[in-house]
This record gives C-alpha cells, structure tokens and sequence, in this order.
C-alpha cells in the first residue's frame, strides 16, 4: 500500500498549482464564463507548451508517456483552479476515445495535433429525453456510397461551438458507432446553452451531415461498448476535478474562520465550525482517495468497473456536501457572486451529473454485488 | 501509489485467514461476542497464545520482545483480517498497553511485560474512564500517593470493561494533585489480583459485560510506573495517536453475509435485492465500506511511514464508526419485520446478528473517543482551527 505520489508526480502538481495559481486566477474564469469561444487561447497555447495535452499519450504520438493517473493529478489541480476551456473535452473525451478505438492512421494524424494544442475535439453522446447510459441513439447514421450520412440531435455536448472533431455517437444498421466528424461540416448546427457553471455545453444538431466511411472510429456497431472504457476515465478524471475543488473549499473555509470574529473570538474556535469543518476534511480526505484508488486501477489496467462506480458516487456526494458546510461556515458572504465558494458550489452541481450521477454509478456499485 | 498488498503482506493476510477459518470453534465465536470482543475468556486466550506463538498479536515490536519486526502495516492487516473472520479483539495489551510500555517503560517493565503480552499470555484492561472524567480524561481523580517503594492506591474507575478477565490494568492515576490538572496524572501497571481491588459488573444493552472497579488502598510497586512521574497525560494523547485504530472488518463481513441474504430472500414474490430501493442501499454501504478501508490502510501507510499521524487516526476513527452505525441501521432497515428477530428466534435472519449488532452499535460513536472528541482533533490539530477561549 502506498498512497504518496511519486516523485515526478510531485514536481507536476506543484508545477500545475504554480502555474494555474498564475495564469487562470478566478478573474479569468469568470471572464470566461461570460465569453462565447469560454477559453483563453493563449492560456490554451501555454498548456500545450508545458506538454499537458499529451501527457498521457505515448511518445509515439508525441506525447509525454505518462499515465492516466498522472493526468487526473494534473485534472485535480485543474478543479482547483476551475480551469475554463476545452482541456477536459479534448484530451479526456477526445483524446482517449482516439487512443483507444482509433486506427493507427487516425492516431498518427490527430493525437499529435492534439498533443501540440492545435486541436480541439469533443465527444457528442446525450439525446434528448434520454438518460446517461441510455445506448439507444436516435441520430442515425445511413451508409451511402462511400459516405454515411447523420442525422439527429445531441445534447450537453462540451465545447462543440469550437471544436474542430466532435466524435458523434450514432445508430446505424449494425448498431451504435462513432463517427469522426469534422466540426464545420455543412449541415452542423449548434445552439449554445447556458449552463449554471458557465461553461460551454451545446445542443447539436445533425442534419444530413455526410461523413467519409474512413471516419469511423473502431468497428461498425461497436461504439457503444468499446466507449464504456472511455466514460469509466472520464467519470474518474470528473472526481479528480471535483477533489481539487473541494480541496480548495475546505482551505478557503479554514482560512476565513481562523480569521473571522464573532462573539468576541475567531468562529474557528466554535466547535459548531469545527465540526463541520472536520466533516469536510473527511470527506475530502476519502474523495481523495477512493480517486486515486480507481485512477490507479484504470493506469494499471486492472478490472475497475466496481472501484470507478463508487469512486463518481462518493465524490459526487461529498463535493456538494463539502461545498454546503463551506457556504454555512463563509455565510453572508459566501453567498455573494465575487465571492470564490460560489464557482466550485455551482462546479458541484455540475460535476454530479457528469458522466452518471451518485445514484447511477451506486446501480452499478449493486450490480458488481451480484444483485 | 499502489493499492495493493505486498507479496509478503498478501502471505500474511492470507495465513491469518487460514488460520482462524481452521481454529475457530462456535465456542469461541460465541465467547467473542458474549465479551464484547475482548479476549480473557478461556477461548480467546486459547487462540490468542496460538496467535502469539506466530508473531501475529505485535508483529511491529522488535523480534527480542516477540514481535516479528514488520511494519505496523501488517498490523493493521492482521487485525482486519481477525475482525473479518469473527475476531474483532480490541488489545488492552498488545495495542494500548504494550505499545506504551514499548515506547516509555523502564527495561525492565519492557522484559518483564512486553514478551508476555507479544505471546499471548497476559492481557491488560484499559484503566482510563472515571465518573466523573469521560471526554475530560484530564479530570480524572483516583489517587496515588507515595510511600516510598510503593504506590498507594484509592479511588474509582468505570466502563473498564476488560477488567473481569484480564490479569493487569493500565491504570491512569493522579500522582500530583497540586499540579496543573495535565501534569500531575502518571500510568501504573497493577496486578488485578492485588488486595484492594473490588470489580463490579455493568450490563451493557449489547448484553456483554462492563465494570466499575474500586481501588481501596492498594499497593502498587514503584517499578510499575510507566515512563515518567506525571506525564501520563501525554503518553496516553501520544497512544491514542498511533494506536487509535478502528478496523471495520467485523461490518465487512456483516455486510457480505446481508448481501448473500437479499439475494435470497424474497418479499411480494421478488428477491429483496430486485428492489432498487435496497439496491442503492446496499450500494451505498458498499461505498462507504470501501472508504473506510481506504482511511484505515491509509493510516497505516503514515505509520509505516514512521509519521505521526496527528489527525489521521482520528479521521479513520470516526470515519469507521460512523459508518459501523450505518451499516447494522441500513442493514436493519433492510431486514425489515425480520431484523428485530434476536439469536436463536425462529425466522431470525443471519443468525440474529443484526439485531446483535443494532444494539451494540450505539457505542462506537462513545467508546475510545466520541466522534465528538474525534472532529475536535481534526480541526485543531488537522486543519490548525484555534482552540476556544476559556
């Protein structure tokens, strides 16, 4: 048992605190959460310069080499940050969709060009009316010619506005498949919605989109189940985010009751504080590491659907719990829109529903019991 | 990271298992739990001095007092492993006790105690909890006076729950009445057999048995004193440090066996575990299982360190505790008519445990630090908060 980071892991946390500390304060997030595009193309340009983007993609598709363990380290700093812009979208939903289903021509092309920060690509899954885990698709995919043609609906698609690829998910006669589609494709449209967050989720609409038969990711009716593993890193990179978060909640609250006189004293010194202050250090400290325990499982190749599904319950529960005590703790002023608590409160909401909320993944907790 | 055993570790665990699974006998199982997991009953000894002679009941002491010379890891392996398969022990001796007389005592407490207690041989009581101090250790009053080459000992303990069979009490004692209230309180070692000493049994709603002990003039030898005259107060915080540690192996298996249960039953004609109300819960205690051993494997990640883990054993302590609680209610819940059933009932399921367990677990959120107690340490000594103003 060793639940320390390596030394390297180490250096690129605290290079990805120096560096988010200095170049994302939550003036820049809020900024972006009113911008259209949502990212700072020069920050984007930074990231891609520090080698993040290809962190955990071979070297032979130029990247770093890392594993997925390192990127959700790299992911909880970027939680901590509320880092705006399309990171998670392109290199968790684009980039590892790419790594693990594509062909060694599409790798070759696009992982590098991901890996350089020169593209941007999303992952376009939701319907309409439909639930997470849902793998009937009502967009459609015909096959004519040496074209298929998509049409249909997605929703809560990340980013799509300035995607370069979405990876669409659709039905086609042999099932669901995903179709590399490129982004200004005639026939794309899309409808920016505003989000409680203030990030940048779509409705996209396909209509009659035709993409080439080579832009297939993986095989012909087998999107849906070689996607699971996929969505299984993009329900742990979510906690990771949400651990940097809550982290950085519990710290914002401790440093405000220390400082905060009430009744003559610090509130700090209340144990009506310190309570809920201690509850959140325990859920903060198990979020951690129920994480890191199904990241490592994942880095390892492990089987890991038990550990991922209790990892995205707990973590959702307890990032809104953390953010809950820390807004009784902080107050009147907590609850005020400049203050800090508001982006990760509202970032709880939204990471809760992510890639299958705390009572989806615990269906799949019961199921790995055999019941 | 890595969240995986060692080879050796997994052979240690692995033995362990074996071991109780071959020498466990329903006398024993049922022993355990009539003592509310103490041993001293003439079973527990029985396999405790087997599991003694196996290095198994202090491993991390060095191999000259009986230890194996692991990591205090493999302590917290073995020690899940024995509440997984029945034996939920909590050591007077080898994890409160010992550990003290290992870190404080003279040489020769250490020769005369520590392989007794490594072998399996002599158990200790916790002497700590008087009437009047509870959470407020530092309040304790039983006094000991000196007289030259002896203590004299006179006062009253209670909820000192190992006393009626064990051979020694770890006792706490005012030594220095005029001294701030956290300076004057020294650890003696005393025979339970001394003359002087009246234990009185407390029933407990779980149905085991607890004491109250009186000390009326009891001589206790200057040798047994612990370490140093008056500075008991910070040997125990400095114990309840390394050695506050709650494994949840006894609800591990609580849980398999309730999870075998609604596979089975079947109620309106569907198995109870087809209901997705009971799956959520039954879920959700999956959850809060794995983070519990996740804060206590953790725990021993910053022993084994040599760290100390200031606020870590209180977390894992709580954390444990709490969800011990929620286990048997959800569980109980769950059983539903059923649950109420005790041990030996016609219809009772899983052998009345849950009932059992229903009653004893009003005291894991009390005994050894209230969860109170627990958040308190965590925000003072965890998160640097301030204490409040007298």
């Amino acid at each position: 048992m060793d639940f320390g980071l390596s030394e390297e892991q180490k250096i690129l946390k605290q290079t990805a605190r120096d560096f988010l500390t200095a170049q994302c304060p939550n003036s820049l997030v809020r900024e972006m959460a009113k911008d259209d595009r949502g990212y700072s193309p020069e920050l984007w340009r930074r990231m891609a310069e520090l080698g993040w983007m290809g962190l955990a993609f071979p070297q032979e598709y130029s990247g770093i080499g890392g594993s997925f363990l390192d990127l959700t380290i790299l992911l909880e700093e970027m939680g901590r940050a509320c880092l705006p812009g399309p990171f998670f979208s392109t290199v968790v939903l684009g980039g590892m969709t790419i790594l693990e289903l594509g062909e060694e021509k599409q790798k070759r092309k696009l992982l590098p060009m991901i890996a350089r920060g020169d593209l941007i690509i999303t992952l376009a899954l939701t319907e309409p009316g439909s639930s997470y885990g849902n793998s009937e698709m009502t967009t459609k995919a015909v096959a004519d010619g040496g074209n298929y043609v998509i049409s249909g609906t997605k929703l809560f698609v990340p980013d799509a506005h300035i995607a370069d690829y979405i990876i669409c998910a659709a039905t086609t006669a042999e099932g669901v498949t995903l179709f590399l589609v490129e982004g200004k494709s005639p026939g794309i449209s899309y409808v920016l919605l505003k989000t409680i967050t203030g990030d940048k989720q779509c409705e996209v609409t396909f209509n009659k989109v035709r993409v080439p038969r080579d832009n297939i990711l993986g095989k012909l009716g087998q999107g849906w189940n070689r996607l699971q593993s996929v969505l299984r890193k993009a329900a742990i990179a979510k906690c990771a985010e949400m651990v940097g978060g809550a982290q950085r909640v519990l710290e914002i609250t401790v440093d405000y009751v220390k400082q905060r006189v009430q009744f003559g004293q610090p509130i700090g010194a209340f144990q009506a504080i310190q309570h809920h202050c201690a509850n959140m250090a325990t859920d903060v400290e198990t979020s951690k590491f129920i994480t890191y325990q199904a990241a490592w499982r994942i880095s390892e190749e492990l089987p890991c659907n038990r550990e991922v599904a209790m990892a995205k319950a707990w973590v959702s529960d307890a990032f809104k719990r953390v953010t809950l005590l820390g807004h009784q703790c902080v107050g009147g002023v907590g609850f005020m829109q400049e203050h800090h608590l508001p982006l990760y409160s509202e970032r709880a909401m939204g990471a809760e529903i992510a890639f299958g909320d705390a009572d989806f993944h615990r269906e799949v907790v019961a199921q790995e019991l055999g019941l | 990271m890595e969240f995986r055993f060692t080879a050796e570790e997994e052979r240690i665990a692995r033995e362990v298992h074996e071991f109780i699974e071959k020498e466990r006998t329903p006398e024993l199982l049922a022993e355990t739990l009539e003592l509310g997991a103490i041993y001293g009953g003439s079973e527990g000894r029985k396999i405790c001095q087997k599991m003694g002679a196996r290095g198994w009941l202090c491993p991390s002491w060095p191999k000259e007092y009986g230890g194996l010379g692991a990591s205090e890891l493999v302590k917290l392996i073995i020690l899940d492993e024995m509440a997984y398969m029945g034996l939920p022990f909590l050591f007077g001796g080898a994890s409160m006790a010992g550990p003290a007389i290992l870190r404080h005592g003279s040489e020769e407490l250490k020769k005369e105690f520590l392989p007794r207690i490594a072998s399996g041989e002599v158990e200790f009581a916790l002497g700590y909890t008087e009437p009047q101090a509870g959470s407020d250790l530092a309040s304790l009053e039983m006094r000991a006076e000196d007289k030259g080459d002896y203590f004299l000992v006179n006062g009253q303990k209670t909820f000192n729950t190992h006393c009626h069979v064990a051979d020694y009490h770890y006792l706490a004692v005012r030594t220095d009445p005029n001294a701030p209230r956290h300076r004057g309180i020294s650890m003696l070692v005393v025979d339970l057999k001394s003359p002087g000493i009246t234990i009185r049994p407390l029933t407990t709603m779980a149905g085991w048995r607890t004491n109250e002990v009186f000390y009326d003039n009891v001589e206790v030898p200057k040798r047994n004193l612990v370490g140093e005259l008056n500075q008991g107060f910070r040997y125990i915080m400095t114990a309840l440090d390394f050695e506050r540690m709650v494994t949840i192996g006894m609800f591990r298996r609580l849980f398999d066996n309730l999870v075998e249960y609604v596979k089975e039953a079947r109620v309106d004609g569907k198995p109870l575990g087809k209901n997705p109300i009971v799956r959520q819960k039954m879920a959700e205690m999956a959850i809060e299982l794995e983070a519990a051993r996740l804060l206590y494997y953790n725990l021993g990640y910053v022993l084994a360190k040599g760290e100390a883990a200031t606020f870590h054993s209180s977390m894992e302590k709580l954390f444990a505790c709490e969800v011990a609680q929620r286990v048997v209610r959800v569980g109980m819940q769950i059983l539903g008519y059923y649950g109420q059933l005790q041990q030996g009932s016609k219809w009772a399921p899983l052998q009345g445990e849950m009932e059992f367990q229903y009653r004893w677990s009003f005291l894991h959120t009390i005994a050894g630090g209230t969860s109170e107690i627990q958040r308190n340490i965590i925000a003072l000594r965890g998160l640097g908060l301030p204490l409040p103003r007298a």
